[in-house]
């Protein structure tokens, strides 16, 4: 039998299995697969891995999470209060700062696999690891050092102090964040994490002009990663478009694999790339929504002729919202295992 | 001089210090530049200079767009109070987040931006519920709703824009209350605004002002 890892790695490698390797990013879908709220779905690592497995042996996708939702992230730092909806993810009700000398007083956890906000992700992983682990990758989610600020004061302050400062406090929560990132990736790679989704809207040129983007954004992208294996981590910038920076991100980062936008031309991202990584064409799925069966055919039709060329390619959704229907999970999937054949 | 003080100003911006175009600002006014001119012929053509450039490779970014915005507010406010008479307001909005929504980035772009353009925008803050987004807008006699959603399910959901122009139909206001609507998910579908039945959409704050004279206009029609 051909395995999602068997998928991802001869893509990886420039070589041909059966199709293209297929990431489906279902999250909140899972709870009603279990027939639970959201928030009961995500108060127990063993829902979310079963939800998990449920959906990949239903779809028949390449890919497991163990993410529940980025708020998480926020949780490990202090942030008390998670807003449920029934329609859609859970979200942050508490800033972490309120003021900002609450800065100064933020600690970093040390050990983030012994925190205790970190257990239930943990379970995730472990039932993930044990049921599928050598057949599927299980994929982690990691927000970047610039944009973790963001879960913690809310974007607007963030973008203000990130832009005019003070810049001594916003260089030390930077600091801070990137030993953040570090830490949560050593605790998701000792679980058995094989992916790793390095998530930065602010490595984005829809968020900073070119010079942010070399003065900022690429030093801080360094230090995140010094001294870190880039083997299984993506450049991901949370939706927003990246072509114009991956040759730079390529040279400078080292990164091995790409998940663009919808927004980014696939064909011309791939020109980019040039060979030298694997690359993500990510469909529009909130235009999945409202799409009829040929719309679909069609639009998964003209990301793989654009993608599948000289190889290196996948298949991705973004976060899938709760409100596409079923059937249009099918038709897409269908259509992504038709045309991303090598058969 | 105001060519001068335009492409100083322009480069500020562009280059997001905030330091710098204000000092630039108050330099003209030092050197007699009127209050009247720094906003309709430095602070809106520099809105309208963004928009062009928005989203086009390594053009204007969000960044930028904030910069934009929050220095449009900024200078609109101290040379308000310095205006020899008081300038004409061409219309009135009440902006928030819908019901479920803490994302407030979008809609503070949009109101810096709007005030230069002399669109006075009452904040109604994060989370709004739909009747508080019509009783604000009775309240504050707007002829303009607008509503920021950065999720999929704020912004299509039951208490978002569809319950605002529910509650709008039943109290026979939609003639007299439009409605405008913005943030990622209609920028994935740009279709999704007439989905929620709101009235209009803009891709980002700086258009958000060309829309909203479009749609005063229809008002008053
Ligand atoms: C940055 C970002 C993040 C950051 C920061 C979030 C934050 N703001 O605090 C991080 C990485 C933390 C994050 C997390 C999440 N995110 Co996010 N994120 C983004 C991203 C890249 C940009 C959103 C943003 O902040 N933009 C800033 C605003 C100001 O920019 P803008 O939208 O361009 O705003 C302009 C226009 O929209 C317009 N506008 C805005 N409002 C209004 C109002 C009116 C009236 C008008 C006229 C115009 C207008 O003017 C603005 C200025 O020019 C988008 C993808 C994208 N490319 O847009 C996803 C996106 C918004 N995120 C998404 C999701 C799902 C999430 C999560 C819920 C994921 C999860 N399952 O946990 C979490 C929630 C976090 C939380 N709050 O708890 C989805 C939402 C769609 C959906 N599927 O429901 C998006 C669209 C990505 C995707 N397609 O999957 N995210």
């Amino acid at each position: 039998m051909i395995t999602g890892f068997d998928r991802l790695m001869a893509a990886a490698n420039g070589e041909k299995s059966d199709r293209i390797p297929v990431f489906c990013n279902l999250l909140d879908q899972g709870a009603k697969e279990l027939g639970l709220s959201l928030k009961e779905y995500y108060s127990k690592g063993e829902y979310v891995a079963e939800g998990q497995l449920k959906m990949r042996e239903k779809y028949g996708y390449d890919n497991l999470w163990s993410l529940f939702y980025v708020g998480k992230e926020a949780e490990l730092l202090g942030c008390k209060n998670i807003i449920y909806a029934n329609d859609g993810p859970p979200t942050i009700g508490h800033m972490v700062f309120r003021k900002p000398e609450d800065i100064h007083n933020m600690v970093i956890p040390d050990d983030i696999s012994n925190h205790p906000e970190f257990q239930e992700t943990l379970k995730c992983l472990q039932i993930l690891k044990k049921e599928s682990g050598d057949k599927y990758p299980i994929c982690a989610y990691i927000t970047a050092s610039m944009a973790m600020p963001a879960m913690l004061m809310g974007m607007e302050k963030w973008m203000d102090m990130l832009l005019s400062g003070p810049f001594d406090l916003r260089d030390k929560l930077l600091a801070m964040t990137s030993d953040f990132f570090k830490k949560q990736l050593v605790a998701y790679r000792k679980a058995g994490a094989d992916i790793i989704i390095y998530s930065n809207p602010f490595g984005s040129p829809y968020f900073v002009s070119a010079k942010l983007f070399n003065e900022l954004s690429m030093p801080w992208m360094e230090k995140d990663l010094q001294g870190v294996d880039r083997f299984g981590l993506v450049y991901y910038c949370g939706g927003a478009r990246m072509n114009q920076v991956l040759n730079q991100v390529i040279e400078k980062l080292g990164f091995a694999t790409f998940y663009l936008s919808p927004f980014d031309d696939i064909a011309q991202g791939k020109q980019l790339i040039a060979g030298r990584a694997l690359c993500a064409g990510v469909i529009n799925d909130i235009k999945l929504i409202d799409w009829t069966y040929d719309e679909i055919k069609a639009e998964v039709k003209r990301m793989l002729d654009a993608g599948m060329k000289g190889g290196k390619f996948f298949f991705g959704t973004l976060v899938m919202p709760l409100y596409i229907p079923e059937k249009n999970i099918r038709y897409m999937l269908e259509a992504v295992y038709e045309y991303g054949s090598y058969a | 001089m105001i060519n001068e003080v335009r492409k100083a100003y322009n480069q500020a911006i562009f280059d997001t210090d905030k330091i710098l175009a204000m000092r630039i600002v108050h330099d003209a006014l030092d050197r007699g530049l009127s209050p009247e001119d720094i906003v309709f012929k430095v602070v809106v053509p520099s809105i309208e200079y963004m928009s062009t450039s928005f989203g086009q490779d390594f053009g204007a970014s969000l960044a930028q767009h904030f910069m934009t915005a929050q220095i449009a507010a900024l200078v609109t406010d101290e040379m308000l109070s310095k205006f020899t008479s008081p300038p004409e307001i061409v219309g009135k909005i009440v902006i928030g987040t819908s019901q479920g929504d803490f994302h407030g980035l979008g809609k503070k772009i949009v109101i810096g931006c709007l005030k230069a353009q002399m669109i006075e925008s009452v904040d109604l803050g994060l989370n709004v519920s739909p009747e508080k987004f019509v009783d604000e807008a009775i309240e504050h006699n707007a002829q303009i709703i607008g509503i920021s959603s950065m999720m999929l399910h704020t912004a299509r959901g039951e208490n978002g824009c569809l319950k605002v122009r529910q509650i709008l139909k039943e109290r026979n206001l939609a003639d007299k209350i439009k409605i405008i609507v913005g943030g990622a998910p209609y920028r994935y579908n740009h279709d999704l605004y007439k989905l929620v039945q709101a009235d209009a959409w803009a891709e980002n704050g700086i258009d958000a002002g060309l829309v909203l004279k479009k749609l005063l206009e229809e008002i008053k029609q």
